[in-house]
């Protein structure tokens, strides 16, 4: 006699079901199909429902049998975690009194370095013989006219050492003076220049970066300041490191500043002992707490400064997909990353960008049973077939693995999510140690958009898109470069959309990203985010499950979960974990479906063993 | 909608056929273009022999219809100098570190094609496309006729930084890089307002075109 059932396994941001003709030993069970559809709303909560009927509808068709036909359905009891993520920034420069403008404008004019008193280019004629001058060029005065000023003024004399411009036009007006002369074009705030005070202008050759500017002694030189001066200015040299063009205008009062927001406090609650550390020492300090306290049991942000608000909003959305009150959602993990995301600097001229520090911060929190039987529930009323929890979502991911061709005990299993890193051990005596840690997919996709600022409706999809695949430059319309530098060429003409642009290589054919950034750029941070996110937790995640702490003692790991399909992981985590000789690989469940499907597969094996042992 | 009946038609391209005879200048009093003084409104064009096709990697060609510049009105649809345009195009150009080079077509006065000509004899293989109404286009030579790296259609919203901003887009093509395509003004009235003005321009322009002759590369000083 054999029943077909199926295994329901929600996560994250994938429903996944197994269909099974289940008979009384393992000889008469026979694997009918699978299916992967995207969850509906937030794991583990009644929203789910959508999603699991429409992936359980795909897989009845695909195995050519009904709903009816089914006898049981197994709901995987849902790793009791769901995962949110925030981040601040704890640095921001602020300009006072318009000191400097660094920024890099595609085409800045001219050459070099000059260094002279601001003068407005209607009064250029006039300035007195031999002064060194810096022109400001309103956006009202053509390139011509405004070249055939200077030019007329150093013909008088007056000694033009460089200008601002305010339009596009540096090139233009470079290239219709007599001698070079360093022109920052595209400054946007230009009536907000002070006359007549001391500046100094540079810009540099294509391919390079300023060195005067960008260095407190050439500033100290150029401005002749005394050594407690030059300790003033650092803020302005390290925010023009790598620009190609700058100004700095020396005003009695200017001023520059590095200024750090008050981040506040995270006090990390264990069950032995408390912790709290200050969100400026950024994430190293964090995790370094975070490793001290143990086994957590809950996370407060101090109130009323960034991280309050943080970890206030993680506990928000979590009681409202749980219903339970904020009081009672506890974070139980959390992870921390350190990254550089572009802000505006208040008070430029130009709409200048600088890099400033921000944390991101995943947080974890533990759900209940209760829910999953809810959704239990609310599918026996729907599908009118029997719904039974089919025991820890651990359990049966390593049961699922160990379908993978070579896999031996003691093994590890890492799941990849989207909201959690999970880690799981079957020791050779067959008990299972499980693990749970915040951070994964989303988290590498939120650091991707902030790092590269990208902006707007979709910004997280187009992060999303980056983050799964590889990158490459339409060179002409009928070749592109791929990341690694291979050239492919196309006997068809491409798409016009994408000629010249950064796209990324997609199943369906390339696929253009609108960025400001190139190739290599975008790469390394893509890659960046994955080492801090992925890498750091899998190594976290695998000492806490390992025996005494040390990852000698796996000798197999493998991945599953969606991120398991991830193009450069699987290469990234072997280079990484072969410093300790472990095996590290993608599963490859049931030899045939990659790493996905492992609890799945799992909730049948072990309904399957539970028959053979006469438990059900 | 309501019907246009014969003589509404007739009215309207009656009115057009005067206002052009004042000048071609009268619709332009709500556009961006307004009622602006140039500081150049008019140019010289001198053929300097059949345009052969470009060796220098750094060109980018700005190809014109038969009437653009010297022939017909000297202004687009919406008053604007045509010398001011070019000025523009050629000042986004050279910004960028790139040269202009300048020809005319004369066997269509079609911007698609234009465009195409204009692309298979730029160096770089890019080049802007602009008829006398002020319609214009990049293209590429790679492209068929009628695909095009950036179109911009509705020539009465098209403001001289428009194209000053071309200028640059092309240039920054023929560089491989990859720019943001240039933003558009879009106005819902400027068809209704404009289409039959526009469509005298192309016909009238088509009246210059010769299917004989070979694009000329051209030599422009403004005054």
């Amino acid at each position: 006699m054999t029943r077909i059932v199926a295994g329901i396994d929600v996560g994250n941001s994938t429903t996944e079901v197994a269909l099974a003709e289940i008979g009384r030993t393992a000889m008469d069970t026979r694997f009918l199909s699978t299916s992967r559809v995207s969850t509906t709303g937030i794991k583990g909560t009644l929203s789910n429902l959508p999603g699991i009927l429409y992936a359980l509808k795909e897989a009845v068709e695909q195995a050519g049998v009904s709903l009816n036909d089914l006898s049981l359905a197994l709901l995987n009891e849902a790793t009791p975690v769901i995962g949110d993520i925030a981040m601040e920034t704890i640095t921001e420069t602020i300009i006072t009194e318009s000191t400097m403008i660094g920024h890099n404008p595609n085409s800045p004019g001219g050459l070099g370095i000059g260094v002279g008193h601001t003068v407005h280019i209607q009064d250029l004629v006039s300035a007195n013989r031999g002064e060194a001058v810096i022109t400001v060029i309103p956006k009202s005065f053509d390139f011509e006219v405004s070249a055939s000023i200077i030019t007329q003024a150093i013909e008088n004399g007056v000694n033009v050492q460089g200008g601002i411009v305010q339009s596009d036009d540096g090139n233009l007006i470079a290239n219709r003076l007599p001698r070079p002369i360093p022109l920052v074009d595209e400054v946007s705030g230009i009536e907000q220049v002070p006359m007549n005070m001391l500046a100094a202008v540079e810009v540099a050759d294509r391919g390079q970066v300023i060195r005067q500017l960008s260095n407190p002694y050439g500033l100290a030189t150029l401005f002749s300041l005394t050594p407690e001066e030059t300790s003033m200015v650092i803020p302005i040299a390290k925010a023009l490191i790598g620009l190609r063009s700058a100004v700095v205008i020396r005003t009695p009062e200017g001023d520059v500043k590095t200024r750090r927001i008050p981040a506040g406090t995270l006090k990390l609650l264990g069950v032995q002992q408390s912790i709290t550390v200050e969100l400026d020492g950024g994430a190293d300090a964090i995790m370094q707490g975070r490793s001290d306290v143990g086994e957590l049991v809950d996370v407060e942000g101090e109130p009323g400064t960034n991280v309050g608000g943080m970890v206030e909003r993680v506990r928000c959305t979590m009681a409202d997909v749980t219903g339970k009150s904020t009081s009672d959602v506890k974070i139980r993990d959390i992870l921390a990353v350190d990254c550089l995301v572009p802000q505006h600097v208040s008070g430029g001229m130009a709409k200048e960008f600088s890099m400033e520090n921000a944390v991101g911060l995943a947080a974890m929190v533990s759900t209940d049973r209760l829910l999953m039987q809810q959704l239990a529930q609310a599918l026996t009323q729907e599908i009118g077939v029997d719904v039974e929890l089919g025991g820890v979502e651990a359990d049966n991911a390593v049961v699922g693995t160990l379908t993978t061709p070579g896999i031996s005990t003691p093994l590890a299993i890492l799941d990849l999510g989207a909201g959690s890193t999970d880690a799981a051990l079957l020791a050779k005596d067959h008990s299972v140690r499980s693990m749970h840690l915040a951070g994964a997919g989303d988290m590498v996709t939120m650091l991707i958009q902030r790092e590269l600022g990208i902006e707007g409706d979709g910004a997280f999809d187009v992060a999303e898109q980056i983050k799964k695949y590889p990158l490459a430059k339409v060179e002409s319309l009928f070749h592109i470069r791929n990341e690694d530098n291979t050239v492919q060429f196309f006997p068809q003409p491409l798409d016009p959309r994408l000629f010249g642009r950064v796209a990324l290589v997609t199943e369906n054919g390339l696929s253009p990203i609108d960025t400001r950034h190139n190739i290599d750029r975008i790469r390394e941070v893509r890659r960046e985010a994955k080492r801090r996110v992925f890498l750091r937790n899998a190594i976290r995640a695998l000492e806490e499950v390992a025996p005494l702490g040390n990852l000698r003692n796996i000798d197999f790991v493998a991945v599953v979960g969606g991120s398991g399909m991830d193009f450069e992981l699987s290469e990234m985590m072997v280079r990484k974990l072969a410093e300790f000789g472990t095996v590290v690989g993608t599963a490859n469940i049931r030899g045939s479906l990659g790493p996905v499907n492992a609890v799945a597969t799992g909730l049948l094996l072990n309904y399957q063993r539970r028959i053979e042992e006469g438990r059900v | 909608m309501a019907q246009i009946s014969e003589a509404m038609v007739r009215d309207a391209v009656a009115e057009i056929l005067r206002k052009m005879g004042d000048g071609g200048s009268a619709p332009a009093a709500s556009s961006p273009a307004g009622e602006q003084s140039y500081s150049t409104s008019d140019m010289e064009l001198r053929e300097t022999g059949e345009a052969k096709p470009g060796t220098s990697r750094d060109e980018v060609i700005i190809a014109i219809a038969p009437a653009f510049g010297d022939q017909l009105k000297r202004r687009t649809i919406i008053g604007v100098p045509h010398a001011a345009v070019l000025r523009e195009i050629m000042a986004g150009i050279e910004e960028e570190g790139m040269k202009a080079r300048l020809i005319r077509v004369w066997h269509t006065s079609d911007v698609a094609f234009v465009g195409k000509r204009g692309a298979e004899l730029s160096g770089s293989g890019v080049s802007v496309a602009i008829q006398s109404r002020g319609t214009c286009l990049i293209h590429q030579k790679d492209l068929s006729p009628l695909q095009n790296l950036e179109l911009f259609p509705q020539a009465p919203v098209i403001t001289l930084e428009t194209y000053r901003n071309i200028g640059r887009n092309a240039a920054r093509y023929a560089k491989g890089d990859s720019p943001e395509p240039v933003a558009q003004l879009n106005d819902q009235m400027a068809r209704p307002k404009y289409q039959a003005i526009a469509a005298v321009f192309h016909i009238r322009e088509t009246e210059f075109m010769d299917k004989s002759r070979r694009p000329v590369d051209l030599e422009v000083r403004f005054k």
